[in-house]
């Protein structure tokens, strides 16, 4: 029999039971405001509110914007790297999988580039595309295409040679072959790995946008801060964390939906 | 079909990971022919060679001396006329059990309703008709051997060779399945090579038996087995050739 920490319902359950114990113990602990700590960290009974504000905007003038256009515009941000990074990686991967010379010369480069940190990348990225989205989204390309380009050579040499063998046998050209056999036996690998570096890229377009950028989650922070608003750079805070952890699961939806199987 | 394949002093060596050549031969000097309507039987001990000579007949490795000739033309290349039931790991996990025996077809640019038919037949022929929808992770060893079969007997080819596709079936799937290339056989005149560990299948099904044996392997004995009395396992002949065979090859 299943046991009951192995159901689904009680892990979900259970997660509830503790965010609800953080709030409570949250709440109680902000004594007619007396304490401290809840005035650096004011409990969601006071930062919630303001998501609810109806004509709340963030930001001065032409900049101002609503909490949910700031989370569309960060999530449009770092899909659209990633996609991109994706796609890219694996196009790229494959021509250089072609040739041994390819790889010889062209692997050594990514191997220094992909381990620089994606926020590094960000005073260049502003001389080149200035403020804007493009330069959110190249950042967070640059922070996972070397990466995933990698991988995707590395998994292309795991594909069992008996799948190529058996699809050549069957009547299978190159072509065949690589579409049909070697992209969906490399893409489960790939997309694995572009779920573990959504963490890297979702800090990457947040410090982006702290830094650098006049919109986005990473912005309401920042004028949280600069407002000495801090229900604002809570309301912040949560909203990151929340949405992180959803597109978290919603990737991972996605792998066991698309690309669920594994090929050892 | 007259088809032909021929070993001519066929040697083979593998090179080990820096690239060396190993000095090591694993095969050395087979002479083989297989002929139109011909079934080769290979025995011999684990590790002796036998996939490593099917996969030469099937173009997939080269010789490393020695030539091998199809149709009287040298095999450079992996082709549909010879096709190969490999020993293991070949079925595409992302594919339910249909669309792996159809990949072949799929591969090809045809038409689902164009190769159904035949791609159900195959399915009834090996037993696995009702488990259509299922995908390799969900089959036992021997489910797959017969899925990885009918991908094989789906596609027209000329010459047929096996690695050990029965090896984890019970009594009884083996002899349905040992009749269906028999049948098989007759009906659409293939060749077939097969490797296996079972003294008793070998006798059985083939005209021809090859015993490889050795480091390097060469082939020790060839026997014609064609004749009448070696199709009844109970036969007086049979059980003395089993005997005879069993007794030289020492299984491990
Ligand atoms: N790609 C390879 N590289 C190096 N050595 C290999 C390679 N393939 C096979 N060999 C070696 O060749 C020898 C024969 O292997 P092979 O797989 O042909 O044996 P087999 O007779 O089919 O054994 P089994 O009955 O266990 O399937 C083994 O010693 C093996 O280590
Ligand atoms: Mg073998």
């Amino acid at each position: 029999m299943e046991k009951i920490y192995e159901r689904k319902f009680f892990r979900f359950f259970c997660g509830f039971l503790s965010f609800s114990f953080l709030i409570i113990f949250w709440e109680l602990s902000d004594n007619q405001g007396n304490n401290p700590v809840t005035q650096v960290l004011p409990p969601p009974s006071q930062f919630l509110p303001v998501l609810f504000e109806s004509d709340f905007k963030i930001g001065l003038g032409s900049q101002s914007a609503t909490i949910y256009q700031s989370i569309t515009i960060t999530l449009i941000r770092v899909l659209s790297g990633m996609s991109l990074a994706f796609v890219g990686s694996i196009i790229v991967g494959l021509l250089l999988s072609l040739s041994k010379w390819s790889e010889l010369f062209f692997v050594p480069i990514l191997s220094v580039i992909a381990p620089i940190a994606p926020i590094a990348w960000v005073p260049i990225a502003l001389v080149i595309f200035g403020i804007g989205n493009l330069t959110a989204i190249f950042i967070v390309f640059m922070g996972v295409f070397f990466t995933l380009t990698i991988a995707t050579i590395a998994e292309i040499k795991r594909v069992p040679t008996n799948y190529i063998f058996t699809a050549a046998n069957l009547g299978g050209s190159k072509f065949k072959i690589w579409k049909s056999v070697i992209i969906p036996s490399i893409l489960p690998g790939v997309f694995t790995l572009l779920r573990l570096n959504f963490i890297a890229a979702w800090m990457a377009v947040l410090a982006a946008e702290m830094t650098g950028l006049r919109d986005g989650l990473g912005t309401v922070v920042m004028t949280g801060r600069n407002l000495f608003n801090s229900n604002l750079i809570l309301l912040g805070i949560c909203i990151i964390g929340i949405t992180g952890f959803a597109v978290d699961r919603i990737l991972l939806f996605i792998q066991n939906k698309f690309f669920w199987w594994s090929t050892n | 079909m007259k088809s032909n394949l021929k070993c001519i002093n066929v040697s083979k060596y593998f090179r080990n990971n820096n690239g060396f050549k190993n000095q090591e031969y694993v095969l050395k000097d087979i002479k083989l022919e297989i002929k139109e309507n011909d079934f080769i039987t290979i025995l011999g001990p684990s590790g002796t060679g036998k996939s490593t000579l099917l996969k030469l007949l099937g173009g997939f490795l080269k010789p490393s001396t020695g030539t091998i000739y199809f149709n009287n033309k040298k095999l450079e290349k992996i082709t549909p006329l010879i096709s190969m039931v490999f020993q293991e790991h070949t079925l595409f996990p992302w594919l339910n059990v249909e669309e792996n025996v159809a990949f072949g077809f799929d591969l090809k640019g045809l038409r689902r309703k164009d190769y159904r038919d035949k791609v159900n037949e195959s399915l009834e022929q090996v037993g696995l008709f009702n488990s259509k929808n299922l995908f390799p992770h969900q089959l036992s060893g021997g489910m797959k051997q017969r899925v990885s079969l009918a991908r094989s007997l789906a596609v027209d080819s000329e010459i047929l060779l096996l690695d050990e596709p029965f090896s984890s079936l019970d009594i009884q799937l083996r002899r349905n399945l040992q009749k269906l290339l028999l049948s098989i056989k007759k009906d659409y005149k293939k060749s077939m090579v097969l490797v296996t560990h079972n003294v008793e299948e070998a006798i059985l099904l083939g005209s021809k038996l090859i015993l490889l044996e050795g480091k390097p392997a060469i082939i020790k004995n060839q026997m014609d087995v064609s004749c009448s009395s070696y199709s009844d396992r109970y036969s007086q002949e049979f059980l003395a050739l089993q005997k005879d065979l069993e007794t030289k090859i020492e299984f491990n």
